[in-house]
């Protein structure tokens, strides 16, 4: 028989054996193996809580094979890792750059030799950014997709078996999130190039302050709020950008600057090494300090 | 036409299909459960949901309610074939194609007593409990089940039986007896049959 409940069972079942190619067994913590994906050839992404310890690492790939690997990089505040294969080589995800709230999506594992394990649902809910226990995340997909033990490190795949993002249960109170794909790849690719994520640094500590009717006037657009600098750290680049206690940051690079958020939403790896203009509000003047982004220590 | 009111549509008929080939199985002692016409008067259901009732009770869709005797069982794979009197039932159909994890399955059967309950999921994973008598391969899923799945058909998108719900085997997760092992200890347990109308 034929319709199209079948077709779209056939349609998941054939989602997770492609994705299932590129989702391995990482074996790096004395408990129960987790799961990763396959982001390049030689390269696994997977959980950076479920590497216990960085010596005698082993992946069981899709194909069976038992295959050695060692650290290529780690970031606590993502919750990922990459793991570079010593000799093997297999077939990488592919992956999806955007969610959408109610797609159906699966969450795939490989928690054991025994085959990949599937559990279906939906994208819940697209969030952040949100603090996490060891830095923060731009960007997160919740999900009602069952979590089974070792799933962390593994894919959530849409219908087309494209990875959507990575499932963790590393951010603790018990809550597994998605990191984003969009976000788990460029990760996965600083992590390769350097083997750490470069984050901006700026040094500075701030409060929101009301900017008055005639400051958003002479800024041209209306903004609420500015970020007054009670502090400058000695020898940070703010302080090289000749940024003093007292000035009112009110936008980075022609762009408002309100909150802390957003201010931190300017701080990225890429930013780095990078000279970026500052629209500063000092003694009720408009200035524009250029200011070399650092990297956070 | 929108493809969810065809999913629905093909759901219902799904349903619609299997209903009369449900049966509730009751030992008359403490809850029932489930059980699936496996041919003309035979009804297959888990081995822990007879228990060891020497009287048992089948009600089928149509509220028509039988006495049963049980005629074969295999503990290992916790399984039970009851016999009774009553003929003119389609029986389900047991899938003969290997099950594929991500494929949609659907769970019939009577959760804390509610009649005709259908949970969905996908086929998690094909595992293995490690019994005493030895390995038994068996089938994940996430449908929620609870007590009064047991004994309840497992079907694939097709409306194919591809296992027997067994909630209670392997401790707290939901896993099913795959329609291979149903196949053989069907093929076992029809010889102890008694031919139609001597019961």
């Amino acid at each position: 028989m034929s319709n199209i409940l079948v077709e779209l069972s056939n349609s998941m079942a054939a989602a997770t054996e492609k994705a299932a190619a590129s989702t391995v067994s990482v074996n790096a913590r004395r408990r129960m193996p987790a799961s990763g994906i396959v982001y390049a050839p030689d390269l696994v992404l997977t959980a950076d809580h479920v590497i216990e310890h960085e010596d005698g690492i082993t992946i069981l790939l899709a194909n069976g094979t038992e295959a050695a690997a060692k650290l290529a990089g780690r970031d606590p505040g993502s919750d990922l890792a990459l793991l570079r294969l010593e000799k093997e080589r297999t077939t990488p995800a592919e992956a999806a750059m955007q969610a959408s709230i109610g797609q159906l999506v699966l969450a795939l594992g490989r928690p054991s030799p025994e085959g990949i394990e599937a559990s279906l649902g939906v994208v819940s809910a697209i969030g952040g950014p949100v603090r996490t226990p060891h830095g923060s995340l731009d960007k997160y997909i919740r999900t009602d997709a069952t979590p089974y033990p070792g799933f962390s490190g593994g894919p959530l795949v849409d219908a087309e078996g494209k990875v959507v993002g990575v499932n963790t249960s590393g951010f603790g109170r018990g809550v597994t999130l998605t990191i984003p794909a969009d976000y788990a790849w460029k990760v996965a690719e600083q992590l390769a190039r350097s083997g750490s994520v470069k984050r901006g640094y700026l040094g500075v500590r701030s409060e929101a302050v009301e900017l008055t009717e005639a400051v958003q006037k002479a800024l041209n657009r209306a903004q609420a709020s500015g970020l007054l600098l009670v502090s400058v750290e000695r020898k940070s680049p703010a302080e090289a950008g000749k940024l003093i206690v007292g000035d009112i940051l009110v936008g980075i690079n022609g762009q408002p600057v309100p909150d802390h958020d957003a201010l931190f939403a300017h701080l990225t790896g890429e930013a780095v090494g990078k000279s970026i203009p500052m629209q500063i509000l000092r003694g009720g003047e408009l200035q524009t300090f250029p200011v070399e982004i650092g990297a956070r220590p | 036409m929108n493809p969810s009111v065809l999913i629905n549509d093909a759901l219902d008929e799904l349903m619609t299909r299997i209903r009369p080939a449900l049966a509730m199985v009751s030992n008359g002692r403490h809850g029932s459960g489930a059980g699936v016409l496996a041919g003309a008067g035979l009804v297959l259901t888990n081995l822990h949901v007879v228990g060891r009732a020497h009287t048992l009770q089948v009600t089928l869709d149509d509220d028509t309610q039988y006495e049963a005797k049980l005629i074969a069982s295999d503990p290992h794979v916790d399984l039970a074939l009851l016999q009774i009197p009553a003929n003119g039932h389609a029986p389900a159909i047991f899938s003969a194609t290997p099950p594929r994890p991500g494929e949609l399955v659907y769970a019939f059967g009577h959760p804390w007593g509610q009649r005709n309950v259908l949970t969905g999921g996908v086929l998690s994973a094909l595992t293995i409990i490690r019994g005493r008598e030895g390995d038994v391969p068996v089938l994940r899923a996430d449908v929620q089940l609870a007590p009064g799945n047991s004994g309840g058909p497992l079907l694939n998108a097709a409306g194919e039986v591809i296992g027997l719900n067994a909630m209670i085997f392997g401790g707290d997760q939901s896993v099913a007896i795959p329609s291979s092992l149903i196949r053989s200890f069907l093929a076992e347990a029809r010889k102890q049959a008694v031919p139609e109308g001597v019961l």
